[in-house]
Protein backbone atom coordinates (compact mmCIF):
# COMPACT_ATOMS: atom_id res chain seq x y z
CA UNK A 1 0.00 0.00 0.00
CA UNK A 2 1.35 3.39 -0.85
CA UNK A 3 1.47 6.32 1.53
CA UNK A 4 -2.01 7.52 2.19
CA UNK A 5 -1.17 10.64 4.12
CA UNK A 6 2.05 12.51 4.72
CA UNK A 7 2.20 15.97 6.14
CA UNK A 8 3.95 17.73 8.99
CA UNK A 9 1.81 16.00 11.61
CA UNK A 10 1.42 12.35 10.74
CA UNK A 11 2.25 9.43 8.52
CA UNK A 12 -0.59 6.97 8.10
CA UNK A 13 -0.63 3.48 6.54
CA UNK A 14 2.89 3.73 5.15
CA UNK A 15 4.71 0.44 4.51
CA UNK A 16 8.01 1.84 3.25
CA UNK A 17 9.91 5.05 2.82
CA UNK A 18 12.37 6.20 0.27
CA UNK A 19 14.80 8.78 1.55
CA UNK A 20 13.83 11.77 3.63
CA UNK A 21 16.26 14.62 4.02
CA UNK A 22 16.29 17.73 6.11
CA UNK A 23 14.32 16.33 9.05
CA UNK A 24 17.26 15.75 11.40
CA UNK A 25 18.55 12.40 12.55
CA UNK A 26 19.37 10.25 15.54
CA UNK A 27 22.63 8.51 14.75
CA UNK A 28 23.81 5.43 16.61
CA UNK A 29 27.53 5.88 17.29
CA UNK A 30 28.71 3.14 19.62
CA UNK A 31 27.81 0.59 22.27
CA UNK A 32 29.88 -0.04 25.39
CA UNK A 33 29.19 -3.39 27.04
CA UNK A 34 30.18 -3.86 30.66
CA UNK A 35 31.82 -7.10 31.67
CA UNK A 36 33.04 -6.81 35.27
CA UNK A 37 34.36 -3.40 34.24
CA UNK A 38 35.76 -0.82 36.61
CA UNK A 39 34.66 1.91 34.20
CA UNK A 40 33.23 2.52 30.75
CA UNK A 41 34.99 5.24 28.80
CA UNK A 42 34.19 6.74 25.42
CA UNK A 43 37.03 8.74 23.95
CA UNK A 44 36.01 8.81 20.31
CA UNK A 45 32.94 10.21 18.63
CA UNK A 46 32.37 13.26 20.83
CA UNK A 47 33.00 15.85 18.15
CA UNK A 48 31.45 18.88 16.52
CA UNK A 49 29.53 16.58 14.17
CA UNK A 50 26.57 16.57 16.55
CA UNK A 51 25.06 19.33 18.63
CA UNK A 52 23.70 16.88 21.18
CA UNK A 53 24.70 13.42 22.37
CA UNK A 54 22.49 10.90 24.13
CA UNK A 55 23.82 8.07 26.29
CA UNK A 56 21.31 5.32 27.02
CA UNK A 57 21.92 3.05 30.01
CA UNK A 58 20.40 -0.40 29.70
CA UNK A 59 20.31 -2.59 32.80
CA UNK A 60 23.68 -1.77 34.30
CA UNK A 61 24.12 -4.21 37.17
CA UNK A 62 26.58 -3.39 39.97
CA UNK A 63 28.89 -5.91 41.60
CA UNK A 64 28.59 -4.03 44.91
CA UNK A 65 26.00 -1.75 46.45
CA UNK A 66 27.03 1.51 44.86
CA UNK A 67 26.03 4.55 42.80
CA UNK A 68 26.45 5.26 39.11
CA UNK A 69 28.56 8.33 38.35
CA UNK A 70 30.10 10.06 35.35
CA UNK A 71 32.61 12.74 34.47
CA UNK A 72 33.99 14.24 31.29
CA UNK A 73 37.36 15.12 29.85
CA UNK A 74 38.80 17.93 27.77
CA UNK A 75 42.03 16.05 27.03
CA UNK A 76 40.77 13.01 25.19
CA UNK A 77 40.38 10.89 28.30
CA UNK A 78 43.82 11.37 29.84
CA UNK A 79 41.98 12.61 32.91
CA UNK A 80 38.36 13.05 33.96
CA UNK A 81 37.38 15.95 36.17
CA UNK A 82 35.85 19.01 34.53
CA UNK A 83 34.50 21.60 36.97
CA UNK A 84 30.72 21.26 37.22
CA UNK A 85 27.77 22.73 39.06
CA UNK A 86 24.80 20.38 39.29
CA UNK A 87 21.50 19.60 40.99
CA UNK A 88 20.11 16.26 42.09
CA UNK A 89 16.69 15.13 43.25
CA UNK A 90 14.80 11.89 43.24
CA UNK A 91 11.48 10.25 43.85
CA UNK A 92 11.53 6.90 45.59
CA UNK A 93 8.98 4.29 46.57
CA UNK A 94 9.48 1.19 48.68
CA UNK A 95 8.43 -2.15 47.24
CA UNK A 96 6.45 -2.76 50.44
CA UNK A 97 4.68 0.59 49.92
CA UNK A 98 6.14 1.75 53.23
CA UNK A 99 7.46 5.09 52.05
CA UNK A 100 7.11 7.28 48.98
CA UNK A 101 9.05 10.55 48.93
CA UNK A 102 10.52 13.25 46.72
CA UNK A 103 13.83 14.63 47.92
CA UNK A 104 16.47 17.11 46.84
CA UNK A 105 19.72 15.50 47.94
CA UNK A 106 22.45 18.00 48.81
CA UNK A 107 24.88 15.13 49.18
CA UNK A 108 24.58 14.36 45.49
CA UNK A 109 24.91 17.81 43.91
CA UNK A 110 28.04 19.76 42.97
CA UNK A 111 29.07 23.39 43.31
CA UNK A 112 32.07 23.96 41.10
CA UNK A 113 33.47 20.52 41.80
CA UNK A 114 35.65 18.25 39.70
CA UNK A 115 34.38 15.11 41.45
CA UNK A 116 32.43 12.46 39.58
CA UNK A 117 28.75 13.32 39.26
CA UNK A 118 26.00 11.14 40.69
CA UNK A 119 23.41 9.67 38.34
CA UNK A 120 21.75 7.58 41.07
CA UNK A 121 20.83 8.70 44.57
CA UNK A 122 20.88 5.81 47.01
CA UNK A 123 22.94 2.66 46.69
CA UNK A 124 21.94 0.34 43.89
CA UNK A 125 21.21 -3.17 45.06
CA UNK A 126 23.88 -5.64 44.01
CA UNK A 127 22.69 -8.78 45.75
CA UNK A 128 19.57 -9.23 43.62
CA UNK A 129 20.56 -10.53 40.21
CA UNK A 130 17.58 -8.83 38.59
CA UNK A 131 18.35 -5.38 40.04
CA UNK A 132 19.79 -2.74 37.71
CA UNK A 133 19.76 0.88 36.58
CA UNK A 134 18.47 2.14 33.26
CA UNK A 135 18.06 5.65 31.94
CA UNK A 136 19.65 8.27 29.77
CA UNK A 137 21.93 11.29 29.76
CA UNK A 138 21.85 14.15 27.26
CA UNK A 139 25.04 16.16 26.74
CA UNK A 140 24.58 19.35 24.77
CA UNK A 141 27.13 20.70 22.29
CA UNK A 142 30.24 19.32 23.99
CA UNK A 143 32.49 20.74 21.29
CA UNK A 144 31.45 24.35 21.89
CA UNK A 145 34.30 26.70 22.66
CA UNK A 146 31.87 29.51 23.45
CA UNK A 147 29.46 28.08 26.01
CA UNK A 148 29.45 25.91 29.11
CA UNK A 149 28.31 22.31 28.49
CA UNK A 150 24.90 21.41 29.84
CA UNK A 151 23.68 17.92 30.63
CA UNK A 152 20.44 16.43 31.90
CA UNK A 153 19.95 12.86 33.09
CA UNK A 154 17.08 10.70 34.24
CA UNK A 155 17.69 7.22 35.60
CA UNK A 156 15.64 4.62 37.42
CA UNK A 157 17.16 1.98 39.63
CA UNK A 158 16.51 -0.68 42.23
CA UNK A 159 17.90 0.70 45.46
CA UNK A 160 19.12 -1.43 48.33
CA UNK A 161 16.01 -1.99 50.46
CA UNK A 162 14.60 -2.77 47.99
CA UNK A 163 12.94 0.32 46.64
CA UNK A 164 12.50 2.07 43.32
CA UNK A 165 14.23 5.38 42.80
CA UNK A 166 13.83 7.80 39.88
CA UNK A 167 16.80 10.17 39.77
CA UNK A 168 17.08 13.55 38.09
CA UNK A 169 20.50 15.10 37.70
CA UNK A 170 21.34 18.16 35.64
CA UNK A 171 23.97 20.83 35.45
CA UNK A 172 26.76 22.24 33.40
CA UNK A 173 30.45 21.75 32.98
CA UNK A 174 31.84 25.19 33.53
CA UNK A 175 34.34 25.21 30.72
CA UNK A 176 34.59 26.70 27.25
CA UNK A 177 37.06 24.00 26.26
CA UNK A 178 35.65 21.24 24.09
CA UNK A 179 34.63 18.09 25.94
CA UNK A 180 35.88 15.10 23.97
CA UNK A 181 35.59 12.09 26.28
CA UNK A 182 33.23 10.75 28.93
CA UNK A 183 33.56 8.08 31.60
CA UNK A 184 30.98 6.16 33.63
CA UNK A 185 31.77 4.17 36.75
CA UNK A 186 30.40 3.13 40.13
CA UNK A 187 31.33 4.64 43.46
CA UNK A 188 32.77 1.27 44.39
CA UNK A 189 33.20 -2.06 42.65
CA UNK A 190 32.70 -3.08 39.06
CA UNK A 191 29.84 -2.79 36.62
CA UNK A 192 28.99 -6.47 36.18
CA UNK A 193 26.94 -6.16 33.03
CA UNK A 194 24.77 -3.90 30.92
CA UNK A 195 25.27 -1.53 28.03
CA UNK A 196 25.64 2.17 27.34
CA UNK A 197 24.62 3.21 23.84
CA UNK A 198 25.82 6.51 22.42
CA UNK A 199 23.78 8.47 19.90
CA UNK A 200 24.37 11.74 18.16
CA UNK A 201 21.57 14.13 17.30
CA UNK A 202 21.89 16.11 14.11
CA UNK B 1 42.57 -9.73 41.11
CA UNK B 2 43.33 -7.24 38.34
CA UNK B 3 40.66 -4.79 37.27
CA UNK B 4 39.63 -4.06 33.71
CA UNK B 5 38.05 -1.02 32.12
CA UNK B 6 36.21 -0.65 28.85
CA UNK B 7 37.55 2.06 26.54
CA UNK B 8 35.63 2.49 23.30
CA UNK B 9 34.45 -1.09 23.68
CA UNK B 10 37.93 -2.50 24.24
CA UNK B 11 38.70 -4.33 27.50
CA UNK B 12 41.87 -2.85 28.99
CA UNK B 13 43.63 -3.86 32.20
CA UNK B 14 44.17 -1.05 34.68
CA UNK B 15 47.72 0.11 35.15
CA UNK B 16 49.33 -0.11 38.58
CA UNK B 17 48.74 3.62 38.98
CA UNK B 18 45.08 3.28 38.02
CA UNK B 19 44.69 0.33 40.39
CA UNK B 20 46.09 2.41 43.25
CA UNK B 21 43.80 5.33 42.40
CA UNK B 22 40.76 3.04 42.30
CA UNK B 23 41.77 1.43 45.61
CA UNK B 24 41.93 4.90 47.16
CA UNK B 25 38.52 5.84 45.74
CA UNK B 26 36.91 2.69 47.06
CA UNK B 27 38.55 3.08 50.46
CA UNK B 28 37.28 6.66 50.70
CA UNK B 29 33.79 5.50 49.71
CA UNK B 30 33.86 2.81 52.38
CA UNK B 31 35.16 5.25 55.00
CA UNK B 32 32.29 7.62 54.28
CA UNK B 33 29.55 5.03 54.74
CA UNK B 34 28.45 6.24 58.16
CA UNK B 35 28.45 9.89 57.09
CA UNK B 36 26.23 9.02 54.11
CA UNK B 37 23.91 7.01 56.35
CA UNK B 38 23.63 9.93 58.76
CA UNK B 39 22.92 12.30 55.87
CA UNK B 40 20.16 9.98 54.68
CA UNK B 41 18.74 9.80 58.19
CA UNK B 42 18.65 13.60 58.45
CA UNK B 43 17.07 13.91 55.00
CA UNK B 44 14.32 11.46 55.95
CA UNK B 45 13.89 13.19 59.34
CA UNK B 46 13.60 16.58 57.65
CA UNK B 47 10.97 15.27 55.26
CA UNK B 48 8.93 13.91 58.15
CA UNK B 49 9.20 17.25 59.97
CA UNK B 50 8.05 19.09 56.84
CA UNK B 51 4.99 16.86 56.69
CA UNK B 52 3.85 18.21 60.06
CA UNK B 53 5.15 21.79 59.85
CA UNK B 54 1.68 23.17 59.35
CA UNK B 55 0.80 22.14 62.90
CA UNK B 56 3.19 24.89 64.01
CA UNK B 57 1.19 27.64 62.30
CA UNK B 58 -0.15 30.22 64.69
CA UNK B 59 -3.78 29.47 63.85
CA UNK B 60 -3.41 25.70 64.40
CA UNK B 61 -3.37 23.99 67.79
CA UNK B 62 -0.65 21.35 68.07
CA UNK B 63 -1.46 18.38 70.28
CA UNK B 64 0.97 17.22 72.96
CA UNK B 65 1.48 13.99 71.04
CA UNK B 66 2.45 15.90 67.91
CA UNK B 67 4.78 18.15 69.91
CA UNK B 68 6.48 15.06 71.35
CA UNK B 69 6.69 13.39 67.93
CA UNK B 70 8.34 16.41 66.34
CA UNK B 71 10.78 16.78 69.23
CA UNK B 72 11.71 13.10 68.93
CA UNK B 73 12.38 13.63 65.24
CA UNK B 74 14.62 16.60 65.95
CA UNK B 75 16.48 14.61 68.61
CA UNK B 76 16.83 11.46 66.52
CA UNK B 77 20.33 12.03 65.01
CA UNK B 78 21.65 12.67 68.53
CA UNK B 79 20.51 9.21 69.67
CA UNK B 80 22.97 7.50 67.31
CA UNK B 81 25.95 6.21 69.27
CA UNK B 82 29.39 7.48 68.33
CA UNK B 83 30.56 3.95 67.57
CA UNK B 84 27.50 3.06 65.49
CA UNK B 85 28.12 1.62 62.05
CA UNK B 86 26.39 2.65 58.84
CA UNK B 87 24.20 -0.44 59.17
CA UNK B 88 23.27 0.64 62.71
CA UNK B 89 22.25 4.07 61.39
CA UNK B 90 20.19 2.51 58.60
CA UNK B 91 18.40 0.42 61.23
CA UNK B 92 17.37 3.37 63.43
CA UNK B 93 13.66 3.26 64.27
CA UNK B 94 11.80 6.46 63.57
CA UNK B 95 9.07 7.63 65.98
CA UNK B 96 5.51 6.88 64.97
CA UNK B 97 3.43 9.78 63.75
CA UNK B 98 0.41 10.32 66.06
Amino acid sequence: MSIIKLNNRAVKDATAFGSITGLGNLVFISRSTASSSSSLSITSGLTSTHKEYIFVFNNLHPASNSNLQFQTSTNGGSSYGVTATTTFFYASHQENDGEAIVTYNTGRDHAQSTDFIYLTGDNMEASASDASVSGYLHLFEPSSTTFVKHYISNTDHVADGPYQQNNYSAGYFNTTSAINAIQFKLTTGNIDSGTIDMYGVL
Amino acid sequence: MPRYKMVNGERVQLTAEEEAARDAEEAAWEAGAKDRAMANLRTKRNNLLKETDYYALSDVTMTDAMTTYRQELRDLPGTVADDATAADVDAVTFPTKP
